[in-house]
């Protein structure tokens, strides 16, 4: 007995039309949310055309299929999960191909899949619990039929095999599924044991993954009611297709500042510091829970995963774009640096939300250009949100006082100097950190350290 | 007044501070500060009461709101108990009574957590990098409070009394972590509870974690005199921690069987019993099979058990082998004995209990078991002043007599025996409803033998 996945007619709209040269394959993201008994699907992307930087890539393989550029994929899908919101996550790969090569496309997903699914959760900072389902889906499409094949494969399991899976279409299937929404604080004190890039990133790390269990761990309210053992979540809401009104359930989270293996101790941990980092502010945060039947519990994980994701994307983001920017012998200066802040948009059709993380100089125009090349989604720019966080009141300013007010002149010099280049600048080959696509290129190129988290 | 409940508010908060210099004058205020800090947030609107195995959550400094409707600011603390599901499961009003005997106040266990939605501002995050290098001190604060209270007290009263309580707690902290720095070394301050005669009640007191109690003996003596407490024997020893009725003990031994017997009901008589609090230490425990020898030993193990227990010694119960090992060393034994099974009477107990915990104790002989009819007196002295188990042994048995009802004017006797020959399992009701622990008669002992009492004396300390 395979898995089941509930597919929008929106996405079955999308992968009609997708348009693929003679002979030539497309590969693209599946999204949406798993749940043990079924799945569903709400959005699918393709992955957009890579700019090269220089003559483009002679054909490497016999077959187009060997032509897939597994790197390019696999980033994409990456930078495509940090706008996701909690409860929604890529579940898996399509790949449209030319009848000639369909045979041939099981192995190419295969491959995809793995590496895939091994590339977005490195650096994650929670772990799967037992009721997470770790198959991810491949759906072949025949480019001239338009025939599909849906597989699974089990991506925790290297020696997994492909299991039939169904494929339905459904109309409106997420129009229904209510949103938790809540807002938290964080203030996280951070010890840094030395200054080199590869410390930071390892004393950022630890830091954030024991806030990271706090939060794990933390009591849960959504809507008033505890979100404990095997209890439903009431949302009071009966599914009807009809109504297209989504529900916004607030979540409450309660926290301890127990660690088991500190509270043995009899003495304080002292360590000594090269300094300290510290994340501070509010982060607003947002969860889908499918509607058919699900648990408090399993909501409640959904929001507190998106809590823990979002703080953790925006410092990767922070440092990687410090990283292209500034080579790895800087490393972080002095003074108050303001992550990039997190805004929502809607996803045509669906209403969902995506997000995405704007940086101090961007504006909702480049949030807008990123959605269309990562999303594949046309959203006008009034329909970006911006006020669910707000905007940090100082400048980026290294080695200064540690203030909150906006610097003097002669501070605005100093940050001009570190800020990225403007957007303007085609100097090549800086990239700016704004526009997704050459920076996600950029980061390819940079070969050490540039995954953050490294193992 | 007899309290009905006790409000048990545990949690953890973490001390955190950054020294530029340990041993610098500045580092103390550095450390004040993050106390004060600490103290601001339990007075926040953010800190919430979470009721242990219920879905009830109080946020006490919001002029009291809870997440359950119907607890409001004029409730009784009471009304709390049909939230809670009993450990049992099942029924929500607990109705496991022990058979015989009230089993004390209801603990009503709760869990401090912070809020962290809801936050006041909602400008997005940064990163503030501080380069200057520093001790960063981290240790978890285990703050722990109790207040008895009476049914009718209002559940508002007892949620402000416990926010009062965790300031004062938090205080006593940072008095027992300032005073025991030294340089960047800072020892745990850990909460203890005592359960001290009227009027002082429940009250909580502050150790450092490591400093043994040998050394917090100047501690001590000023809280003998702020609580008025007799100079000769320990109350706020870490061993005399009051016991909460609803925790378990881990090491498995049962404390106390007698209290759920009834004494027998004989005219004009009174009741005499081992003050404080003893385990019950048998035969074939500890994976020890020593039936048919070991009944002295066992009666030995009960009474340094008590020791233990009221805190004048740290020593664990001894085991056989060290029982025996310690007759050796006094030269009361050949090194041979070690690991034997000889039986050792009531002159070996007393050389065991000087040379393992320094306590003496006095012997009384009778040549006849029914003499130990006349010895009421003596015996209702014994519990009146020492309170301590006596150890009885004569013949081929021992036995541990834990109290006796006695009449001065008609001179009728029980005795409140508790048996080593027991075999079975920890099995409370098999042990009270079988004898095991029970009350006996004079003609309990054998007419014709003649037996040695032991009984030790309390240490004078604190």
């Amino acid at each position: 007995m395979g898995r089941s996945y509930f597919v929008d007619e929106a996405v079955e709209e999308y992968l009609v039309g997708i348009q693929t040269a003679p002979g030539s394959c497309v590969t693209g993201l599946l999204a949406g949310q798993s749940s043990p008994q079924r799945d569903f699907v709400v959005l699918a992307v393709q992955t957009p055309h890579r700019e090269s930087e220089g003559q483009p890539k002679a054909s490497r393989g016999v077959s187009p299929l060997d032509d897939i550029d597994v790197e390019w994929v696999t980033e994409h899908a990456k930078q495509v999960s940090r706008m996701l919101p909690g409860g929604l996550c890529i579940l898996g790969l399509f790949l449209v191909t030319p009848p000639e090569l369909s045979k041939d496309a099981q192995n190419a997903l295969k491959r995809l899949i793995f590496a895939m699914d091994k590339y977005i959760t490195k650096g994650r900072l929670w772990e799967l619990s037992e009721e997470d389902v770790t198959d991810q889906v491949t759906l072949h499409i025949c480019s001239k039929t338009k025939k599909t094949v849906c597989k699974t494969f089990d991506v925790k399991d290297p020696k997994s095999s492909a299991k039939p899976a169904d494929w339905k279409y459904q109309t409106g299937v997420s129009s229904s599924w209510p949103m938790l929404s809540c807002s938290v604080a964080v203030d996280v004190q951070i010890p840094m044991t030395g200054s080199s890039s590869d410390i930071t990133d390892k004393c950022m790390k630890d830091g954030l993954r024991r806030w990271a269990k706090q939060i794990e761990a933390a009591c849960c309210l959504i809507n008033g009611r505890h979100a404990l053992d095997d209890s439903e979540l009431v949302s009071g809401q009966k599914k009807n297709p009809k109504t297209t009104h989504r529900q916004t359930l607030p979540a409450r989270i309660f926290v301890s500042d127990e660690q088991a293996e500190l509270d043995e101790r009899s003495s304080a941990l002292v360590q000594l510091c090269s300094g300290s980092v510290k994340v501070r502010g509010v982060v607003h945060c947002r969860a889908y829970i499918h509607n058919n039947k699900p648990k408090a519990r399993h909501a409640a994980q959904a929001i507190k995963r998106d809590i823990i994701n979002t703080v953790c994307s925006r410092v990767e983001m922070f440092l990687e774009d410090l990283l292209i920017n500034e080579g790895s012998h800087k490393g972080l200066c002095s003074g108050q640096q303001a992550l990039p802040r997190r805004v929502f948009a809607p996803v045509p059709v669906s209403g969902l939300s995506v997000c995405d993380y704007m940086f101090p100089d961007e504006s909702t125009a480049d949030v807008a250009e990123r959605l269309k090349e990562m999303l594949d989604c046309k959203t006008p720019e009034e329909d970006i949100d911006t006020s669910l966080e707000g905007n940090q009141l100082f400048s980026n300013v290294c080695g200064s006082e540690i203030t909150e007010s906006p610097s003097d002149d002669s501070s605005k010099h100093v940050f001009s100097e570190v800020q990225t280049e403007n957007p303007k600048n085609q100097k090549a080959p800086q990239y700016y950190a704004g526009v997704a696509i050459t920076a996600a290129v950029a980061l390819l190129a940079t070969a050490t350290s540039l995954l953050y988290f490294n193992e | 007044t007899v309290c009905d409940f006790i409000f048990r508010l545990k949690g953890i908060l973490e001390f955190a501070c950054q020294l530029d210099n340990p041993n610098g004058v500045q580092s103390q205020s550095t450390i004040s500060k993050s106390f004060q800090d600490l103290r601001s947030k339990v007075t926040s609107k953010n800190i919430v009461f979470t009721v242990c195995n219920s879905p009830v959550l109080i946020w006490p400094n919001t002029g009291f709101q809870s997440s359950v409707e119907s607890l409001t600011e004029a409730s009784a603390c009471g009304d709390i108990l049909q939230w809670i599901e009993s450990d049992d499961g099942g029924s929500k009003k607990s109705s496991k009574k022990k058979d015989k005997k009230k089993s004390g106040p209801t603990v009503v266990n709760m869990k401090l957590l912070f809020e962290v939605t809801e936050p006041a501002g909602n400008t997005a995050p940064s990163l503030i990098r501080v380069s200057t290098q520093q001790h960063c001190v981290k240790m978890p604060l285990p703050l722990d409070c109790a207040l008895s209270v009476t049914t009718d007290e209002r559940l508002e009263t007892v949620c402000t009394g416990l926010v009062e309580a965790l300031n004062k707690q938090l205080a006593d902290m940072e008095e027992v972590v300032l005073q025991y720095r030294k340089g960047s070394s800072f020892l745990v301050p850990q909460p203890f509870h005592f359960q001290l005669p009227e009027p002082a009640g429940l009250i909580t007191v502050v150790y450092p974690a490591g400093v043994p109690d040998s050394q917090l003996q100047a501690v001590r003596e000023d809280l003998h005199r702020k609580f008025e407490l007799p100079c000769d024997r320990p109350y706020l020893r870490r061993a005399n921690a009051f016991h909460f009725p609803d925790a378990a003990y881990k090491d498995g031994y049962l404390r106390n069987p007698h209290i759920h017997l009834n004494p027998p009901n004989i005219e004009d008589a009174k009741l005499y019993l081992v003050q404080g609090v003893y385990s019950y230490h048998h035969y074939m425990q500890d994976h020890v099979d020593d039936n048919g020898w070991g009944c002295a030993y066992r009666s030995l193990q009960t009474i340094c058990s008590w020791f233990q227990q009221q805190g004048y010694v740290e020593t664990a119960v001894p085991t056989h082998t060290q029982i025996q090992q310690a007759l050796v060393d006094v030269g009361d034994k050949e090194p041979r004995f070690v690991g034997s099974r000889q039986w050792i009477g009531s002159i070996e107990v007393q050389a065991v209990l000087n040379q393992l915990l320094g306590v003496t104790s006095k012997i009384m002989f009778v040549s006849q078991g029914s003499e130990l009819a006349t010895k009421g007196r003596e015996l209702a002295n014994h519990f009146q002043t020492e309170g301590t188990p006596v150890m009885i042994g004569g013949g081929v048995l021992a036995h541990t007599i834990l109290g006796v009802v006695w009449s001065e004017n008609t001179g009728q006797i029980r005795f409140l025996i508790l048996d080593p020959h027991y075999t079975g399992g920890e099995d409370l009701q098999t042990i009270t409803d079988k004898g095991w622990c029970g009350w006996k008669g004079p003609e309990f002992w054998d007419q014709n033998a003649y037996y040695n009492l032991c009984l030790p004396q309390r240490p004078k300390s604190i």
